[in-house]
């Protein structure tokens, strides 16, 4: 058995059976390769009443590898406008990067970025948004991101 | 032959003008620093500009020959992007009417063909009259002498030697003297790809790999250079360093027995709780990491040989290369104190600290303008913004003689000329990129 699966196995029974934290709810994970959850923001913020859809996706040395995790971008789900998060879904977060540790579990990633959205002040997208998109691999983790600041 | 002064062409605000010298000339109009004296009447820059509209025209102040020679290299390289690709029969077999045109020139025999993408140019010249013709379409000539053409995106470097012989021609000039030839044919290139009426003349022969305005070593246009600096700077921003075999065989290691306190503990990794009794008798090894964080041995090697840093607070085993400040300290209650070897940053450009904006150890910005060439001088044109204090603007300035009107959080130009003909462009990006990195962390 991979480790990734077994891990991945742990967080699901975990997930189900002590419930996800608020804002944040198991939309599917029917493998343990791709896993969606929806997002949303609580409270006073610039994202009230909008829920965003996660995407993961989970190679077999996880936890030791980061999952490459994006915003869902279709017709139900668009990705919220927000400077690290490019119009395809894709985010410039550090801990999705250069700072995941294995520490971190899928839980752990929608937290920090449910509160990456709840602490944003300014909603643009981030300012090479084109560019980016333009040219964006389909695996965010082929990206390799300049991180833009340290607030996330 | 007047003895006045001569007049300078700028290339930016294509204005007429003297320069200011401080000391290198300047256009007077936009202070722009691709400037030139306009000296030889046979070699006059305001011809190419005239002449970049219409690539068919008469005149050959930049020497159609070498555009054209340039561009079928191009094509031809473009066309046939694989060692393996055979032959004339992958063409689209497509015929284009025939450009011809004529002019006066020197023999020559330039053929050259793209075999797979159904073109060919040809340019013919005999030594007695005027005669060019330019083929397109059709099948390959058989007449080439350039042996199979190149299989292969070329360098810029190769682009310049492949330049046609010009031998006992009396014509010492080994520069194509239209000096944005090459930004012409970049923007004719790009322009049939993005332009609103398609205005590439040669439709349908844009070589596949070419789409994203990259192509090679080459850019078309200022969203891929871009793209390529982005990629330097991506690639060079801070990857984290491994613990070393030797590290990682000295960590303490444990063998779980009853009684042991560890077993009250879990594996931050697996998140699975240490146990006597496992099916696999590795998972009964725990490594205890100098911050005291146990982890399974199989599931902390594999974490240490991509990362030398423990997972729960980020101790490093090795030294990480760092970007930003606060969060470089191991989380939690830990203190930076921690760091094993002293230097909190590895110094040098091979490992040059991670990039980005609004962190603390930036320096400055900087963004390339422009770049324009002619073969034998390549000048890139990038702003600085020095978004620091008045030191930093000093380090600049040591650094930079040459920039004059450097001021704190104001921007400036920086000019990088290139006068090695046989340089890539990769070289030239990551001069660049250097010095990017210079001015984000060097003081």
């Amino acid at each position: 058995m991979a480790v990734s699966t077994r891990r991945l196995q742990k967080e699901l029974t975990e997930i189900t059976t002590a419930g996800t934290p608020c804002g944040i709810t198991l939309l599917k994970a029917d493998d343990f390769q791709t896993w969606f959850l929806t997002l949303e923001v609580l409270g006073e913020s610039l994202y009230q009443g909008e829920v965003f859809a996660l995407m993961f996706r989970f190679d077999s040395q996880y936890p030791i590898s980061s999952p490459a995790v994006q915003f869902v971008n279709d017709e139900t789900y668009q990705p919220p406008i927000h400077p690290h998060v490019y119009s395809n879904g894709h985010i410039c977060a550090s801990i999705l990067g250069s700072e995941w540790s294995p520490v971190l579990s899928v839980i752990a990633v929608c937290i920090t970025l449910q509160s990456m959205l709840a602490s944003c002040k300014d909603k643009t997208r981030p300012p090479d948004n084109d560019r980016y998109v333009a040219h964006a691999p389909d695996n965010p983790k082929k990206t390799r991101f300049v991180y833009h600041d340290d607030e996330v | 032959m007047s003895t006045r002064e001569p007049m300078w062409y700028c290339y930016e605000c294509h204005s007429e003008m003297r320069p200011l010298m401080v000391p290198d000339p300047h256009c007077a109009s936009c202070n722009g620093t691709f400037v030139e004296k306009m000296e030889n009447p046979a070699d006059d820059p305001r011809n190419f500009q005239a002449q970049a509209a219409d690539p068919t025209g008469d005149e050959d102040p930049f020497g159609p020959r070498d555009f054209l020679f340039g561009l079928s290299t191009l094509l031809n390289a473009g066309g046939m992007p694989s060692q393996n690709r055979t032959g004339p029969s992958a063409g689209t077999g497509q015929s284009f009417p025939e450009r011809g045109q004529t002019l006066g020139g020197r023999a020559t025999n330039t053929t050259t063909r793209g075999t797979s993408s159904g073109f060919s140019i040809r340019i013919d010249r005999t030594g007695t009259g005027p005669a060019r013709t330019i083929i397109t379409g059709g099948a390959p000539t058989s007449d080439s002498n350039g042996g199979n053409g190149q299989a292969r995106i070329p360098l810029l470097s190769e682009f310049v030697q492949r330049a046609p012989p010009r031998g006992g021609l009396g014509d010492e000039r080994e520069m194509i003297t239209g000096p944005l030839m090459f930004q012409y044919l970049i923007n004719m290139l790009s322009q049939g790809r993005n332009g609103p009426g398609s205005e590439f003349p040669f439709p349908g022969m844009m070589p596949p790999g070419s789409e994203n305005g990259r192509w090679g070593d080459y850019v078309f246009n200022q969203d891929a250079l871009d793209q390529i600096i982005s990629q330097l700077m991506e690639n060079s921003s801070s990857h984290p360093v491994p613990a070393t075999e030797e590290i990682i065989n000295n960590l303490p290691k444990d063998t779980l027995s009853p009684g042991s306190p560890l077993l009250q503990k879990d594996c931050a990794v697996c998140k699975d709780q240490f146990q006597l009794n496992t099916d696999d008798p590795a998972e009964q090894v725990v490594v205890t990491l100098p911050c005291k964080h146990p982890f399974h041995e199989p599931c902390i090697t594999p974490w240490l040989k991509s990362s030398g840093t423990c997972p729960v607070c980020r101790y490093e085993l090795v030294p990480q290369p760092h970007h930003g400040g606060a969060n470089n300290t191991p989380g939690g209650s830990s203190s930076s104190n921690n760091r094993p070897n002293g230097p909190s940053s590895p110094s040098g450009s091979n490992s040059p600290p991670q990039g980005g904006h609004g962190q603390s150890s930036i320096l400055a910005t900087c963004s390339i303008l422009w770049v324009a060439t002619t073969i034998t001088v390549i000048r890139i044109r990038i702003t600085i913004r020095v978004i620091a204090n008045e030191s930093r603007a000093q380090a600049v300035r040591r650094h930079r003689p040459d920039v004059t009107s450097l001021e704190v959080g104001t921007w400036t130009w920086i000019s990088l000329t290139f006068c090695d003909t046989t340089i890539e462009m990769k070289r030239i990006l990551c001069t660049i990129h250097h010095l990017y990195f210079f001015f984000q962390h060097q003081v």
